[in-house]
């Protein structure tokens, strides 16, 4: 296939690390890192049933069922590959958009709609899947991932058989705010057990990555003091062998490490945006042809790994998740505004609870 | 749940108000399958597809492309669903999304109050919700002052500053032991509720208000507006006396108090009839002499509120029972401080009795808007000619105070003359 | 209106008199300048700032990395340079990373020099709830501001207004903290643009939303439409309620305040931020100092519930609405 446009601005001139080509075939040396048929197989499910629960979560947005939704669609091999690679114990943190991860971590449809819905602040809870709610302030949640690890190494001290390692997944324009950079420093300056896996899928709303930063953000992690690298973020098998690298090093005692999966963010940044303003539909289609699951798809054909019964099987699966999560999103119910006051601290105080009682006699007092 | 059959135009886009649809992609009789694309609208933000939330049978498009719809409002019907969806009351719309504003009214501006500046709010969307019978929130529970302290809003206390009533002598009427402003305002009218402050010399001071206050207004008014002339008479009234003692005896007067003050007041009555231009006033203001209908008698009594004057109305028409009946009343509800301020409204001519004081006679000051006043002294045992001798009779000055504007010397004489005259022979009421 | 202008009044929209109101301060004076995230081709997430970046170059319109404190730290230094710099926070929640730069330098650069330092700098901040948003998005933290000396803080409740205001507020001297009401951004009417004319109200200033005899509430940006709704209900009650419109929050208008309650003797306050150390609290600690004998009832407030902002299908309970307001006036009247 031709190459359509000029790479855009922002794509890291030094070469990605990538194992398996648009076309689908495998590069050089990547048969030695690449796993077996069914390693693969699982890995582009993962991603296929990913893309549609994201386009229902969009349609439902569109049809006023969710007040919000802010697509990952293009960005699911940086995040099936990276998650798939760490243990299901390794606690993860992520920023808004990691709806694939959330998938892989078997976070249900219902509790990952919950909050773009608006019946939940964050709709799961943390320690069933590992993986902390979502941060919609930015950057905020790689000083927690940092703290985190922190508390792992002090466990660690103690037991030498813990050897999780924390996750944190950011993106491009959050590497600007000072958490992200204080995070960097402050886990390379204490060696915390954290592994930054950045996402620059290149937009920050209607901001591109250049304007960001000057240098490639993962030479400024070395800059910090982390062991980086960088990634096609839409080669999935590249993406999952420098995630597990870097999570043994990690694992290993190696100190935190840094990860910049070069992705694109394929639709605006959520259902308020319009990013026909601000970006060229050339680049978006430069994109398209280096779709994540495209080339999958293409490396199991090719090899045979995967027929038509697998393929069916899965648009069955991804049809009936489709229809799972409507059904899901409109089952979810407003919770009681009373739950917010209980859950403002852990005894609650004697105004609130007056103020709670005050609120409840005035809702019932209507008819 | 339910499968939404009428499907309203959502907020897409974080508080959006409404959409401009572009284009549609479907038309009544369509079958659609979910996700199937609907409609293109135009944002405030962004163009929008909305693709469709269920499987079926396009019933109606309610929107065409150019229209500008509220979000909220229902776009499109499924299924057999033909109706207007306003006109369908059982079918309620389908709630709007989170978030949603009002939709605007249309033809807005007549509907919008003026403002100082800007917006006005549209009256169309805005109503209480219906509340359940009885669910008036309740005020938290009030708390006393502690101490003894008197319980009064500030309103209440500057007032009873302002009248210099101390709280603490008030008698609260109120909710919750509270002290109104009623009672604040009824103190002041007491006189032993008056503040009196003493200083450190023997000198007492006491605010001039309430009563005595309007007392003293009403006298200055008529003494340097009307100008009096005071004639005085002093008659024998043994026969009155002897009159009242056999009226005593009567059966009909049985349980009546009997006293001269009846008598005067009746030969008074008869002095008016005679003389009906007394019973009269000068109206200034309207440049007229006004000729009074009925006699309102005003009896002048000594209240514990002050001198109050309650009249009797149409007392002309009374006969003497009924006569010893009103005034009887007349006095109790004074001395009880229960005069109405009806009683003490329209009065045409006053007497007043200094008598129980032990005094003959005075000047008295007219009651504004009358013509005449009658001061009665007291009876005391004179040597008086009785039938061309020297005997102990019982005689009785009475003075009469008239506005010289509109009663010359000549009237205001015969009226006194002829109430001295029947007082002196109250046989000759028998006359005329 | 005055009548030195000749321009015919346009429908607008909160968010287009704002950005009209940007256009008309950039036009008259060449050191405005406008940054922050996404303002520029994107013209702004609520669109306030749409065209103004191709009218006046990407040198005066600029879109800045991602991080607040960046954006009011650099602004700061641009107004030291001589520039008057109009930032943009993207919403509410997102100030907190920036509360350092604003609290402890913006506020207090002309305190710690003596007078001599200028920092001319405004910070536009949509706030408030009501719009279906997730987390963070629907913040009142204006006390925390008005809690700080040295700033000057407003919120705009109307188009007519924002236009003015933002202009008065960019020509200030004083740093201020502009706070817009998300959910009134798409609410239109008549406005005439062009420059705030002189007889137009002081920043410093609340405006007489409604005149009224019975009780006065006392109301600021989104939830001076609450009252003015209430206000119409309220007549239909035979109560007569006067809406004032406080614009400024710190300086407050006192003496409007006073002047109203003296008139009326009952008040209610009504704020989307939560009641306890909240804005209303001052407002009725001043009402009650200054009207006290005349007050016949404690001064209301209704305001958000003492809890986070919750999910945004329970924020129209969490939120003031107009049952809430009337209640509230009901209760001036059981005293």
């Amino acid at each position: 296939m031709t190459e359509a446009t000029a790479a855009p601005v922002g794509v890291d001139a030094a070469t990605p690390r990538r194992l398996l080509g648009t076309d689908g075939t495998l590069l050089p040396g990547a048969a030695d890192v690449v796993g077996d048929p069914e390693t693969v197989r699982g890995l582009y499910r993962d991603m296929v049933l990913a893309r549609h629960f994201d386009q229902e979560a969009h349609h439902l947005q569109r049809q006023g069922e969710l007040g919000l939704w802010l697509s990952c669609r293009g960005q699911e091999a940086a995040q099936v590959g990276s998650i798939r690679a760490l243990r299901p114990d390794d606690h993860v943190f992520p920023s808004y958009r990691e709806h694939a991860a959330a998938l892989c971590r078997g976070i249900s449809p219902s509790e990952l709609l919950a909050q773009w819905r608006g019946t939940a602040h964050g709709g799961w809870n943390p320690d069933d899947h590992r993986m902390h709610i979502c941060s919609l302030v930015l950057s905020t949640q790689l000083l927690h991932a940092t703290g985190y690890a922190l508390g792992v190494a002090a466990d660690r001290r103690r037991d030498a058989t813990v050897d999780e390692i924390v996750m944190c997944y950011f993106g491009d324009g959050a590497a600007s705010q000072g958490d992200a950079n204080e995070a960097l420093n402050w886990s390379a300056v204490t060696g915390a057990p954290v592994l930054f896996f950045c996402q620059n899928n290149q937009w920050a709303i209607s901001t591109p990555s250049v304007a960001q930063s000057r240098t490639p953000l993962h030479v400024r992690a070395e800059g910090f003091g982390l062991r980086s690298t960088v990634v096609d973020g839409n080669d999935v098998l590249a993406v999952h062998a420098a995630t597990a690298a870097a999570a043994e090093r990690i694992r290993r005692g190696g100190g935190p490490e840094f990860i910049e999966a070069l992705t694109y963010r394929m639709a605006g940044h959520s259902t308020s945006d319009d990013p026909g303003r601000y970006r060229d539909s050339g680049e978006v289609d430069w994109w398209a042809e280096r779709d994540p699951l495209t080339r999958v798809r293409r490396l199991l054909d090719v090899r045979g790994w995967a027929g038509e019964e697998f393929h069916a099987a899965l648009d069955e699966e991804a049809m009936a998740l489709a229809e799972g999560t409507r059904i899901a999103c409109r089952a979810l119910a407003t919770p009681p505004l009373e739950d917010v006051f209980r859950a403002t601290l852990v005894e609650e105080t004697a105004a609130l609870r007056a103020e709670r009682e005050r609120f409840t006699a005035w809702k019932e007092s209507f008819a | 749940m339910a499968e939404p059959r009428r499907f309203t135009l959502p907020d897409v886009g974080e508080g959006l108000t409404e959409a401009e649809i572009v284009t549609w992609h479907v038309k009544a009789g369509d079958t659609v399958a979910v996700n199937d694309l609907l409609v293109e609208v135009e944002t405030a933000k962004s163009l929008v597809e909305l693709p469709s939330p269920e499987a079926g049978v396009i019933a109606r498009l309610h929107a065409a492309e150019g229209d500008t719809v509220p979000v909220g409002a229902v776009i499109v019907s499924f299924g057999s669903d033909t109706n207007d969806p306003d006109d369908d009351p059982d079918d309620p719309p389908a709630p709007p999304s989170p978030g949603v504003q009002a939709p605007e009214a249309p033809a807005v501006e007549e509907e919008r109050q003026s403002v100082l500046v800007g917006y006005g709010p549209s009256r169309a969307t805005v109503a209480r919700r219906p509340r359940k019978p009885g669910a008036a929130a309740e005020l938290p529970a009030e708390p006393v002052p502690a101490g003894g302290r008197p319980h009064a809003t500030p309103p209440v206390r500057l007032r009873a500053r302002e009248l210099g009533v101390d709280l603490v002598t008030v008698r609260p009427t109120g909710a919750h032991g509270r002290i109104t402003r009623g009672d604040v305002e009824a103190a002041a009218r007491v006189a032993p509720g008056e503040t009196t402050a003493t200083t450190a010399t023997t000198e007492t001071r006491t605010a001039i208000k309430g009563v005595r206050k309007a007392t003293a207004e009403a006298m200055v008014s008529s003494a340097f507006t009307a100008p009096h002339v005071t004639e005085w008479v002093t008659v024998d009234v043994t026969d009155s006396l002897a009159l009242l003692d056999q009226l005593r005896a009567e059966r009909g007067f049985a349980g009546v108090r009997l006293t001269p003050l009846l008598l005067v007041l009746r030969a008074t009555l008869s002095a008016l009839r005679a003389h009906p231009e007394m019973n009269a006033k000068w109206d200034a203001a309207a440049g007229e002499i006004v000729q009074y209908g009925d006699v309102n008698l005003g009896i002048a009594a000594a209240t514990p509120r002050g001198l109050l004057v309650p009249n009797i109305k149409a007392a002309q028409r009374l006969s003497t029972r009924e006569l010893a009946d009103a005034l009887g009343e007349l006095v109790a509800e004074a001395r009880e401080g229960k005069t109405p301020p009806a009683r003490m409204a329209k009065g045409t001519f006053t007497i007043t009795n200094i008598g129980v004081f032990g005094v003959d006679g005075g000047t008295p000051i007219l009651n504004p808007g009358e013509a005449g006043i009658l001061c009665v002294g007291r009876i005391v045992r004179r040597p008086w000619e009785h039938r061309g001798e020297i005997a102990l009779r019982s005689v009785c000055t009475l003075s009469l105070s008239f506005d010289h504007r509109l009663v010359d010397g000549k009237l205001g004489s015969e009226v006194l003359a002829h109430i001295g005259r029947l007082l002196s022979q109250p046989s000759l009421a028998l006359i005329g | 209106m005055s009548a030195a202008s000749d321009v015919a009044a346009q429908t607008l929209t909160l968010g287009a008199a704002l950005g009209a109101g940007l256009r008309q301060a950039m036009a008259a004076d060449d050191s405005v300048v406008l940054l922050g995230e996404d303002i520029g081709a994107l013209g702004g997430v609520f669109r306030v700032t749409d065209g103004l970046q191709a009218e006046f170059g990407a040198d005066r319109v600029f879109d800045t990395p991602l991080a607040e404190s960046g954006i009011v730290g650099t602004a700061i230094g641009l107004a030291l340079r001589g520039y008057r710099p109009v930032c943009e926070i993207q919403f509410d929640g997102f100030i907190y990373p920036a509360f350092d730069q604003i609290v402890s330098q913006l506020a207090k650069l002309r305190a710690r020099s003596g007078g001599r330092l200028s920092v001319p700098v405004t910070i536009r901040v949509p706030c408030g709830g009501g719009i279906g948003a997730v987390e963070h998005h629907s913040e009142s933290n204006e006390a925390y501001f008005c809690h700080t000396a040295g700033l000057r803080v407003v919120a705009c409740a109307s188009p007519a207004d924002a236009h003015w205001m933002i202009q008065q507020a960019i020509s200030c001297d004083d740093p201020v903290i502009f706070y817009e009401p998300k959910r009134r951004y798409w609410e239109k009417a008549p406005v005439v643009t062009g420059p705030v004319p002189a007889s137009a109200p002081g920043l410093d200033r609340a405006r007489l939303a409604r005149s009224g005899s019975d009780v006065t509430v006392i109301a600021y940006g989104p939830t001076v439409r609450v009252a003015l709704d209430a206000a119409t209900v309220a007549e239909s009650e035979n109560r007569s309620l006067e809406v004032i419109d406080l614009r400024s929050l710190s300086p407050l208008d006192v003496d409007a305040v006073t002047a109203s309650v003296c008139k009326t003797g009952r008040a209610v306050v009504v704020h989307e931020a939560p009641t306890f150390a909240g804005l209303g609290a001052e407002i009725a600690t001043e009402i009650t100092e200054r009207c006290f004998p005349v007050l016949e009832a404690p001064v209301q407030r209704v305001g958000g519930w003492n809890t986070p902002y919750p999910p945004a299908r329970t924020e129209e309970l969490y939120l003031p609405d107009l049952d809430r307001v009337l209640d509230a006036v009901d209760a001036t009247y059981r005293y």
